[in-house]
């Protein structure tokens, strides 16, 4: 029999992509408990809630794109073909990735933002005309 | 074949809505909670119906995308489907899942409006 090429890259590139997502994700909600903890100042139960509802959000989102992409439609033919298309894939999910890290990281800070602007709205002291 | 990506695919998608299920289950309570104002037996109702309701939308749906797979033949394509399928189940689920914080936000948003128009 010979040997199948997409099969080989079908198994490397499962446990690469949850590793991935795992190891992005872990990093990712574990320093972003303090991030919570400022938003719902210092509210312990509904910031964990927060975090973990987020956390499977990411999970989900994440781990679904990658298996929605997994799918190698050509036949590879040799070793070389098999390492060129799993890298593409795995590197355009690793970018994919960084983004999401990114827009997370964002929404974080505009919450913090948010937060703090709602607790002590900016001062406005109206304009002093002189005659 | 076919039989077998199904047993896979059913197994699959069967544990991550579940799973999934309880998480925002036990979760998701607190949210509810605020925006009942703190009605505890309210909350419980409501979180409850929303449960069912996410297993019943998810669960059909994932028994629905059964009716078109193709043939499968060899371990290659087993792979393949089963992964693709169970990836289109998961995404839609993080689209959900997405959706259900916006609307909440929203909700929030809309209570805290009318909050301030009592004052």
């Amino acid at each position: 029999m010979k040997t199948d090429f997409n099969l080989i890259a079908y198994l490397i590139y499962l446990p690469v992509i949850v590793v991935l997502t795992w190891y992005v994700a872990h990093t990712l909600f574990k320093n972003s408990k303090v991030f919570m903890l400022d938003i719902f100042h210092g509210k312990a139960d509904i910031a964990n809630s927060t975090n973990t509802i987020f956390e499977t959000g990411f999970y989900l989102l994440n781990l679904g794109f990658a298996l929605l992409i997994m799918e190698i439609s050509t036949e590879l033919g040799s070793s070389r073909t098999l390492l060129e298309t799993l890298s593409t894939k795995v590197g355009g999910f690793a970018i994919y990735l960084g983004v999401m890290l990114f827009f997370n990281l964002y929404l974080f800070f505009r919450g913090r933002r948010i937060s703090k602007m709602r607790s002590n709205p900016p001062v406005i002291t109206p304009p002093v005309f002189k005659a | 074949m076919n039989i077998a990506a199904y047993i896979i695919y059913l197994l699959l998608t069967g544990i991550i809505t579940i799973k999934v299920g309880q998480v925002l289950f036990h979760h998701g309570r607190f949210y509810i909670l605020s925006a009942m104002h703190g009605d505890e037996t309210l909350t419980g109702v409501i979180n409850k119906l929303l449960l069912t309701g996410y297993y019943l939308v998810n669960l059909g749906y994932a028994a629905l995308m059964l009716r078109n797979w193709q043939t499968i033949t060899t371990v290659t394509q087993l792979v393949s489907s089963v992964g693709t399928m169970t990836g289109r189940i998961v995404f839609s689920l993080a689209i959900m899942h997405y959706l259900n914080i916006l609307w909440i936000a929203l909700f929030g948003k809309q209570q805290q409006l009318f909050s301030h128009h009592k004052k």
